[in-house]
């Protein structure tokens, strides 16, 4: 924090420069990398352009093209064949901001990423610190947290909407016994609850690899030094682990949000298809439906242009608001 | 070291060409037609067997069935695979997809299809409320396969404890009863909520009833057609479904579990399902089961109820002979003997008049009275506009913001009337976007 301010204001001393922080930060990327780039350079162009190819095969057929037919069924009306097609401008676009029930989506998005990502996190550092302080049986103990990785989506999907099936499940008849009116057929809130919890429960192992690395990577010395002068487990890993792994941490944030964006489809799809009324439904579940079940492609298209604009928007914003403050020199 | 590794690659690829050319040689006098379908369980076991019976049946074709999920599910691989030439040559295609398939452009018309391929099919057979779907125009635009209607399945045990010969043949009468399973505690859940009840419980009590359900006959006469369920008995009964909800006599299965199967096990003592469940609940149902029609408001103008199921396609774009073999298997098919086959092992409804009388006379249903239910609802009172069926351009879309807003009944966030309001106006801008697109078809 301390470090980037005093670049702001050096900037702003200089005064004639317009302020143009990303470009800024673009600047000093190139400036840092540009002598290893010089060290390795290719002599011979087509080498290089051939050990590029793949990589930009892969981006052409996975990224560019499908981005190109999502722009260009975004602004028509279309049948499903592609029999019929209308130019409709920015209508469908017009439709979907004026609709109540894509502003509720896009809240409930919002909403279910952003707790996805703090609780997915918070347990994740737990049963990490948990593992750095596990002295016997520490391989069965990081076994038993990464099973739900190996576990897919919709098969864990279908396990918990069984499990807490207010009619059959059997958790939901404990909770029934234990006076709990559980009922995610007929309360949003208990539905919300149960795919944030699926969703969590299944990348809590991804974090979790993440953070065990991370902590593992801090020196032992640091860590002693501190124990000679007195500081417990709790506070070493507050004031030394934690900031030390900061960049896993900061890099795991945008995994979760990217994962609570785009790929928890597969457990809302399996635990309770967007219901009830839509409570559960998320864009990214919303642009599923729309286009693949109801076949709307040009709503569609549009939902998923948008969505790729919040993408890009949120991967911008959490790289200037976040990145800055993580320090990755050890 | 580079040729050696172009040699080895392009030896393997050889021996690749080689081994799928022996695979192919055996299957290469016949024909391959790809069908495509869209139900499974028993019920998909039963197309298997259909399938092979047909591959049997002749040797110039061989109809290779691939399931592709439901039926929106396979709606969507169609799409996908039509729009860079993939297709199947037969799509199974539900009754909610029909105007899409109809308008798409994509298909050939069934009796041009047979007429040229010099097959003879008399389409005055087809029972009256499965041919009013799906001739269009004097024309049939598809080959009825799996038709069905929602019957009411119960528990005859259940019933008999609670004093009760047979269920009620109207909506107060069954109320009674229901609650009467429930106070008696006979059972903890005296109706499962079917998971297409916008088939059942609305679309066919609106048609039941004689109410209409949009403008226009229900769609028949004209793509300019408006939702208006939002002012007729469909608001009592989505207040009334509401009620057992809160009451807990009607319970919602929710993911996890399939609701006939809450039937099935004895859970719930009712359900009102489709026919086509008979297959499974005749295996699975270990207490004494009957069915009976679905129930009517007292007093009300009873009419037929609707069809619900699947047709067959000829999708266009397929060579002569792939064609000619379409052509044979829908032949194969529409026969009496397929008809009486396929019925009795699955539930549908025969579709043909003559497949009917053929199992009247056997006396098949005097052994199996339950199944002709779906029949005797199909053709009760003469059809009127409001009953012949429903023809929504986009019925997908509006079906879905039906299902949505009645959840919002559910959870409390709406009342019956607020939340119709809201589907019938959110409907109509579906059929508009459709009529806009479709002007002139």
């Amino acid at each position: 924090m301390p470090a980037s301010d005093a670049i702001m204001m050096e900037n702003e001393g200089v005064g004639t420069r317009p302020r143009l922080p990303l470009r800024r930060s673009l600047r000093s990327l190139v400036g840092t990398s540009e002598a290893g780039l010089k060290a390795s350079h290719f002599r011979r162009p087509w080498l290089a352009a051939g050990l590029l190819a793949p990589q930009l095969l892969i981006l052409l057929f996975f990224f560019f093209i499908p981005t190109w037919k999502a722009l260009s069924l975004a602004f028509v009306q279309v049948d499903p064949f592609g029999g019929t097609m209308i130019f409709v401008g920015f209508e469908n676009f017009t439709t979907l901001f004026s609709s109540p029930e894509y502003r509720d989506s896009a809240i409930l998005t919002l909403w279910f990423t952003v707790v996805q990502c703090i609780a997915t996190l918070a347990i994740a550092g737990l049963l990490a610190f948990a593992t750095d302080n596990v002295m016997r049986g520490r391989a069965i103990y990081k076994g038993v947290i990464l099973l739900p990785y190996a576990i897919a989506p919709a098969i864990s999907g279908v396990l918990w909407a069984f499990l807490f099936n207010p009619t059959v499940g059997p958790l939901a008849q404990m909770l029934h016994q234990l006076g709990f009116a559980w009922d995610p057929n007929r309360r949003p809130f208990d539905a919300l609850l149960l795919v944030s919890v699926a969703a969590v429960w299944k990348h809590v192992c991804y974090d979790y690899i993440f953070l065990v690395a991370a902590f593992l990577a801090v020196p032992a010395s640091v860590m002693e030094a501190a124990a000679i002068d007195g500081a417990r487990p709790v506070r070493r890993f507050f004031t030394m682990t934690l900031p030390m792994a900061a960049p896993t941490i900061f890099f795991l944030i945008v995994m979760n949000f990217v994962y609570g964006l785009f790929e928890t489809f597969g457990i809302i799809d399996t635990v309770t298809r967007g219901g009830p009324a839509g409570s559960t439904n998320t864009l990214v579940y919303k642009v599923y439906q729309d286009g693949f079940r109801q076949l709307d492609l040009g709503s569609s298209a549009a939902q998923s242009v948008i969505l790729m604009v919040i993408a890009v928007l949120f991967t911008i914003l959490q790289f200037r608001a976040v990145e800055r403050k993580v320090n990755y020199q050890v | 070291m580079a040729s050696t590794y172009v040699k080895s690659i392009t030896g393997l690829l050889a021996a690749g060409a080689l081994l799928v050319g022996a695979a192919g040689a055996t299957a290469a006098d016949r024909v391959k037609i790809e069908w495509w379908y869209a139900i499974s369980g028993k019920l998909g076991d039963t197309v298997q067997q259909l399938i092979s019976d047909f591959n049997k049946s002749q040797d110039k074709y061989e109809l290779v069935g691939t399931f592709k999920g439901n039926y929106e599910e396979t709606m969507a691989a169609m799409v996908a695979a039509y729009r860079v030439n993939q297709q199947p040559a037969i799509l199974q295609s539900a009754e909610r997809g029909f105007m899409t398939m109809l308008n798409s452009g994509a298909v050939i018309p069934v009796d041009q299809l047979m007429a040229k391929q010099g097959y003879k099919i008399d389409w005055n057979d087809f029972v009256k409320p499965v041919a009013g779907f799906y001739i269009v125009n004097g024309k049939p635009a598809a080959l009825p396969f799996n038709s069905s209607t929602p019957i009411l399945w119960y528990n005859a045990d259940a019933f008999k404890a609670a004093g009760f010969d047979a269920p009620s043949d109207t909506w107060q009468g069954l109320e009674k009863q229901l609650y009467a399973l429930k106070e008696k505690k006979i059972t903890d859940c005296s109706m499962a909520l079917p998971g297409d009840f916008q088939w059942s419980l609305i679309e066919n009590y609106s048609a039941i009833n004689n109410y209409p359900f949009a403008t226009r006959a229900n769609g028949y006469a004209g793509l300019d057609t408006e939702f208006v369920y939002n002012k007729t008995g469909v608001v009592g009964q989505v207040a009334r479904l509401k009620k057992w909800v809160d009451d807990g006599v009607l319970k919602i299965a929710g993911q996890g579990v399939a609701p006939i199967s809450l039937f099935t096990s004895g859970t719930c003592a009712t359900i009102i399902n489709s026919t086509a469940s008979h297959s499974g609940v005749e295996a699975d149902a270990k207490f004494k089961w009957s069915a009976a029609v679905m129930p009517h408001e007292e007093g009300a103008d009873v009419r037929n109820g609707t069809i619900g199921g699947a047709s067959l396609w000829a999708v266009k774009g397929k060579s002569e002979e792939v064609q000619a073999g379409v052509a044979a298997f829908f032949n194969f098919v529409a026969q009496p003997d397929t008809q009486e086959w396929w019925s009795k092992a699955t539930g549908y409804v025969p579709v043909t008049n003559a497949a009917y009388q053929k199992m009247k006379a056997e006396g098949y249903f005097k052994d199996h009275p339950t199944r002709e239910i779906a029949i005797e609802q199909l053709s009760r009172g003469e059809p009127t506009d409001n009953s012949r069926g429903f023809r929504f351009g986009n019925h997908n879309q509006s079906t879905a913001i039906l299902i949505e807003e009645i959840q919002a009944v559910w959870t409390g966030k709406k009342t019956p009337q607020e939340a119709l309001d809201s589907s019938v106006k959110r409907g109509n801008e579906i059929l508009r976007q459709y009529e806009k697109l479709h002007a002139g078809k």
